[in-house]
Parts: C-alpha cells; sequence; structure tokens
C-alpha cells in the first residue's frame, strides 16, 4: 500500500467539503478555472461530471505559445482520466531543488542535464572552497520525493507556487544529483554556492544560488583560572579545570587581586582555532540571585582572556560581596553544542560592601514617579517701601540742579519767538516723548520710523535757530570789538 | 598736610567762582547733577541688589553717557579752547551734543526693558 498523502478531507469537514465542492463545481469560463475547477474536485475524490466535455474545452483553450496556458491544459489533462493534451515545449524550464533534484516543470526528470557546481565560496571570507566541481547522478532511487518548502525561493512565478502546495510530486527514478561537499572537509561557516545546469540550449533558469551552513562542535582547551595580585608581588596562582568540571576550590579575590580567565576555543574534529559570536563569562551571586556578565575578548592568537578587576568593577556588583557562581557560556550559529558550564566558585569581597538592599531589578518596568515641573521662582523683589525711596532719592538731583541754575542765573531772556524757535523745541519734546512712548508701546521698528520724521523736522528747525543765534552772536562780538577798538582810541 | 589740602581746595574754589564764564558753570551745575544721579543709582544698586540688572545698567549708562557728552560740550565751548576748535562753532557743538543725546537715549530706552 502505498503511503497516502493528506487531503483536504483530513481536514474540512462533511459541510464544508460540500460548500467546496459546490464552488468548484461552477461552469468555468476560461482554462484557468477550468484546470482549477479538474484539479480541486479530483483532490476531493469527486469525479468531473463530464470529461469529454471539459477535455474539449480544455483542448479548444489551449494557447500553446503561453507556458501558463499549457500548464493549465497540461494539469486539467492529467486529472481528467482519458484526456491528452499534446504540447511541446519550446522553452524547458529547469527547475532545481536544493538537494539537487533537476526537473523539468513538470516532474518530469532531464536526465540527458548535467550539474556542475560553477563555485562554492565561503561567506565570511570570500574565499573560494570549490570550483567547477561536477554532480553525480544518483541511480536508483526510487524514493517518494516531498518537495521541501525552503528549496524554493523565487515565488513570484506562479509556477513556483505550484510546486511549494505539491506534495506528491511522482516517483523519481533517477533525477538527483548529489555532491559530497563534506568531503572536502570545509572549515564552520556560511558557504555561497552557485549551481549551473548544462547540456541543453533550451535550458531557462538555470543557474541558483545557495547558501549552506556547516556546522561544527566545540571543544575548550587550556581553561585556566588565576589570582593575580596587582601589584605582582606574589606569582599568580593558576588552577587548570578540564569541562565539564568543576574547579573543586573556590577562588578568592579581594580588592588587591585581579582574577584572570584564559581558555581557548577549538573545533573538535580539525583543531583550528575558533571565534564564536557570543563568548560570556556569567557571575551568578546565589544568594541575591543578581548576575554580571562580561564579554570575554580574544587576543591576537585568538586565546580567550578575561581578566576582573574588583576594585574597578564594584559598581556592577553593587559592591555586595559573596560567593559568585562563574559560567562559561559559549555560543555562534555555525556551533552545533552551544556551552553553559559552571566553571567555578568565586569568593569577591568589595570594600565599603553597602547593605544590599532590595534588588532593583523588579522595579525597573514600573511606571517613574511624576516629576512635577518647577516653575522659574520669580526674583525677589526689595519691598516697595525700599524702592520708592529711592526712585524719590534718584529724582532729587534734578531740584538740585535747578536751584544751581537759579542761583547761576541762568535764565531763558533770549529766547526769540521766531518759528524755528518753537518748532524746534516742539520737535524736542516730542522726541523725549516717543522716547516714553518707546519704552510703553513700541518697538525699535516703529520708533526709528517716527524719530525720522521728528527728528528731521526738530533738525531742520534746530538748524535754522542755531544759525539765527550764531549771526546774533557774530553781530555781537563785533560790535564788542567795535566798542572796544573805539574806546582804546 | 591738611592744612596745604584744605587752603588748595579753597583757592581753587576761588578762581573757579571767579574766574569761570556762567555759561560753563552752568554746564558745571549740570555736571554735578548727572554725577550725583549716576552715584545715588550705584548706591541703590549696592546696597538692594542688582535685581532687574538690565534696568540699572540702562540707568548707569545713561549718566555716564550723558556726563560724558556735557562734558565734551563745554570743552568745544569754552572760549580758552578756541584755537583747538576753529571749524566748531559753540551752535554747532550744541547741535552735536543734542544729536548724540537722542541716539544715546534710544539706546538707553530700548534696553531698560
Amino acid at each position: 500500500m502505498s503511503t497516502q498523502a493528506l487531503n483536504p478531507t483530513h481536514h474540512l469537514t462533511i459541510t464544508d467539503v460540500a460548500r467546496l465542492q459546490a464552488v468548484l463545481s461552477q461552469p468555468f469560463t476560461d482554462l484557468k478555472s477550468a484546470y482549477y475547477s479538474v484539479v480541486g474536485l479530483s483532490k476531493l475524490g469527486i469525479f468531473v461530471a463530464d470529461a469529454d466535455e471539459t477535455c474539449r474545452f480544455i483542448k479548444s483553450n489551449l494557447d500553446p505559445s503561453s507556458v501558463e496556458s499549457l500548464f493549465y491544459a497540461a494539469e486539467a489533462s492529467q486529472a481528467l482520466s482519458g484526456c491528452e493534451v499534446k504540447y511541446f515545449f519550446t522553452l524547458l524550464f529547469v527547475l532545481i531543488t536544493g538537494c539537487m533534484s533537476v526537473t523539468d516543470v513538470l516532474c518530469q526528470p532531464l536526465s540527458s542535464a548535467s550539474v556542475l557546481a560553477e563555485s562554492a565560496s565561503a561567506v565570511s571570507s570570500k574565499s573560494a572552497v570549490l570550483s567547477q566541481a561536477p554532480f553525480t547522478l544518483r541511480e536508483y532511487v526510487s524514493r517518494l520525493w516531498i518537495s521541501n518548502v525552503i528549496c524554493l525561493k523565487h515565488s513570484d512565478n506562479f509556477i513556483w507556487k505550484y510546486f511549494l502546495c505539491l506534495k506528491d510530486c511522482p516517483l523519481f527514478h533517477s533525477g538527483v544529483f548529489e555532491l559530497n561537499f563534506m568531503a572536502s572537509q570545509p572549515a564552520s561557516g556560511y558557504y555561497q554556492f552557485s549551481v549551473a545546469i548544462a547540456g541543453d540550449s533550451r535550458f531557462v533558469a538555470n543557474h541558483v544560488e545557495l547558501k549552506v551552513k556547516v556546522s561544527t562542535r566545540v571543544a575548550i582547551n587550556n581553561m585556566d583560572l588565576s589570582v593575580v595580585d596587582k601589584d605582582q608581588s606574589t606569582g599568580p596562582k593558576t588552577t587548570r579545570v578540564e569541562y565539564p568540571t568543576k574547579a573543586k576550590a573556590s577562588f578568592m579575590a579581594d580588592g588587591h587581586q585581579n582574577f584572570a580567565v584564559t581558555f581557548q576555543l577549538v573545533d573538535e574534529t580539525t583543531g583550528v582555532e575558533l571565534t564564536p559570536h557570543q563568548t560570556f563569562v556569567r557571575l551568578h551571586n546565589q544568594k541575591t540571585g543578581q548576575e554580571v556578565v562580561f564579554v570575554a575578548e580574544p587576543d591576537s592568537k585568538n586565546l580567550y582572556k578575561f581578566e576582573l578587576d574588583t576594585a574597578e568593577r564594584k559598581t556592577e556588583f553593587d559592591s555586595i560581596s559573596g560567593t559568585y557562581a562563574l559560567y562559561l557560556m559559549v555560543g555562534d550559529a555555525t556551533l552545533e553544542n552551544p556551552i553553559l558550564w559552571n566553571v567555578a566558585d568565586v569568593v569577591l569581597k568589595f570594600l565599603e560592601e553597602e547593605v544590599p538592599g532590595t534588588i532593583q531589578a523588579k522595579t525597573l518596568y514600573v511606571p517613574k514617579p511624576e516629576i512635577q515641573h518647577l516653575f522659574r521662582e520669580p526674583e525677589k523683589k526689595p519691598p516697595t517701601v525700599v524702592s520708592n525711596t529711592f526712585t524719590a532719592l534718584v529724582l532729587s538731583p534734578f531740584l538740585l540742579l535747578l536751584i544751581l541754575w537759579f542761583k547761576l542765573g541762568a535764565n531763558i531772556s533770549n529766547f526769540t519767538l521766531s518759528p524755528s524757535t518753537i518748532l524746534f523745541h516742539i520737535g524736542h519734546a516730542a522726541t523725549l516723548g516717543l522716547m516714553y512712548v518707546y519704552w510703553t508701546h513700541l518697538n525699535m521698528f516703529q520708533t526709528l520710523k517716527y524719530l525720522a520724521i521728528i527728528g528731521s523736522l526738530t533738525f531742520l528747525a534746530g538748524n535754522r535757530m542755531l544759525a539765527q543765534k550764531a549771526v546774533k552772536r557774530i553781530a555781537a562780538e563785533q560790535s564788542s570789538r567795535l566798542a572796544k577798538y573805539r574806546s582804546l582810541r | 598736610m591738611s592744612n596745604s589740602v584744605i587752603s588748595v581746595i579753597s583757592r581753587f574754589l576761588e578762581e573757579y567762582a571767579s574766574s569761570t564764564p556762567n555759561k560753563l558753570k552752568v554746564i558745571d551745575a549740570y555736571l554735578l547733577y548727572i554725577m550725583m544721579t549716576g552715584a545715588l543709582q550705584f548706591l541703590y544698586c549696592l546696597l538692594v541688589g542688582t535685581f532687574p540688572f538690565n534696568s540699572f545698567l540702562s540707568g548707569f549708562i545713561s549718566c555716564v553717557g550723558s556726563f560724558i557728552l556735557a562734558v565734551c560740550l563745554r570743552i568745544q565751548i569754552n572760549p580758552q579752547n578756541k584755537g583747538e576748535f576753529l571749524s566748531i562753532s559753540p551752535e554747532r557743538a550744541f547741535a552735536d551734543f543734542q544729536f548724540a543725546h537722542t541716539v544715546l537715549h534710544l539706546v538707553v530706552i530700548n534696553f531698560i526693558g
């Protein structure tokens, strides 16, 4: 008994099947719907009502120049018993699956093809590992081929999508090409394969890029734990620990010492040094549940080293002294055996030990206390009495000035009532008024505008006035000089 | 020592009262007024604090500026200095004084806030 593929009745209820059948039994108008109808009903295990009529419909609607049409016709005719559609492919679509099975578009094996791995290169180093390596045809393979979903990446074209769903692609007796890549003992990592099919000039889509991952197992060598005095007075005490055992004695380190861990990571099979993505040293305090994780860095010789300076790192430990379990964590995408290894116990002593408070981790994600906005405090102003007093005080010298002027005999007896004088004084007063208005209402631009108008008027008037005064002064001087001259005579 | 200082000062005041023309004395009175106003403002700032600092600065600068301009006017008007200011008549000096004051007060009012 051959194994049966899953069919829709395994998943759908009877009413659903009936509904589906009703949908699929609708009369079809074109080849596509005919295909869906025929193939769908055959999957449900229902025979198409009018097989001959359908066959004739398919043959009449076939368009030999369209691949889509050919496909629908071919598939539909296969589902109907006793219907044969003759077709001739002008193009042979080559289907390459990741496991190197080469068929044409309807899963007929192409034994006339030859498959060549044109190149294979490691992704990280871009170095070529293989070049022009041929695939060999595997003979007499009789097994049910279940098309692997991962193998088909180009899902834009409908043809590929169909094969994605196809679970019972027919048995291959030959047509599987294989290449043993692991025989060339590649190092672990990612490889980019470029595969090509040759053999017929009609081949289309006969080139594909594949990504292959080679994984490996890692082994830890030379794990050394040592406690070194900071001032190098005593030599380091080194203890070697073998994986997966734990060091028997616990290590002690206080503020004066450094605790160091060195180790090497190698490939188990080849002994090549590895640099995985994750190499962490985790210190876990058993009592408080606190853990601190550090990264171990490799040096130039790929030797991993981690040094813990207790005094320097005390903030990360919150200065909580005690016994910490030291774990080594190694992981990578290409490792088959990631490692979590409890290497040893370390007793750390910190200076200025604070009382271990409650662990803050739990309160990390609760809403933080609300911050009240503090508006800027207005500046402290002196009491009004003081400022009023000083205002009066500052204005008082003006009185003094008036008194002095009066005593000196300053007067305005020379005040001529000519229009320019009056205008000047009005303009001057207006300027002072403008200053006050500027202080209370206006901005610089408006003030400048008004000032330009008032100022020019004042200037013209003032000029006239001063000119008149000058004339008068010169006349007075001349007359006084004349008088003096006359008196001298 | 103090005797001579006092005698110098009294001599100076005598000379000043007799030989300076009235016009200059008027300007000197004005100068004294400006100086007192400035000093009182500064005293206030020292005693009470610089709260509206920009106002204090503007007032003080107004006093200082006015003092300087008045001193310039006095120098230019003084008939004893006539030789050095041949091209500048007293009227011209006064006009300059007025104009400079306008600019000064514009800045002061802008800054007083």
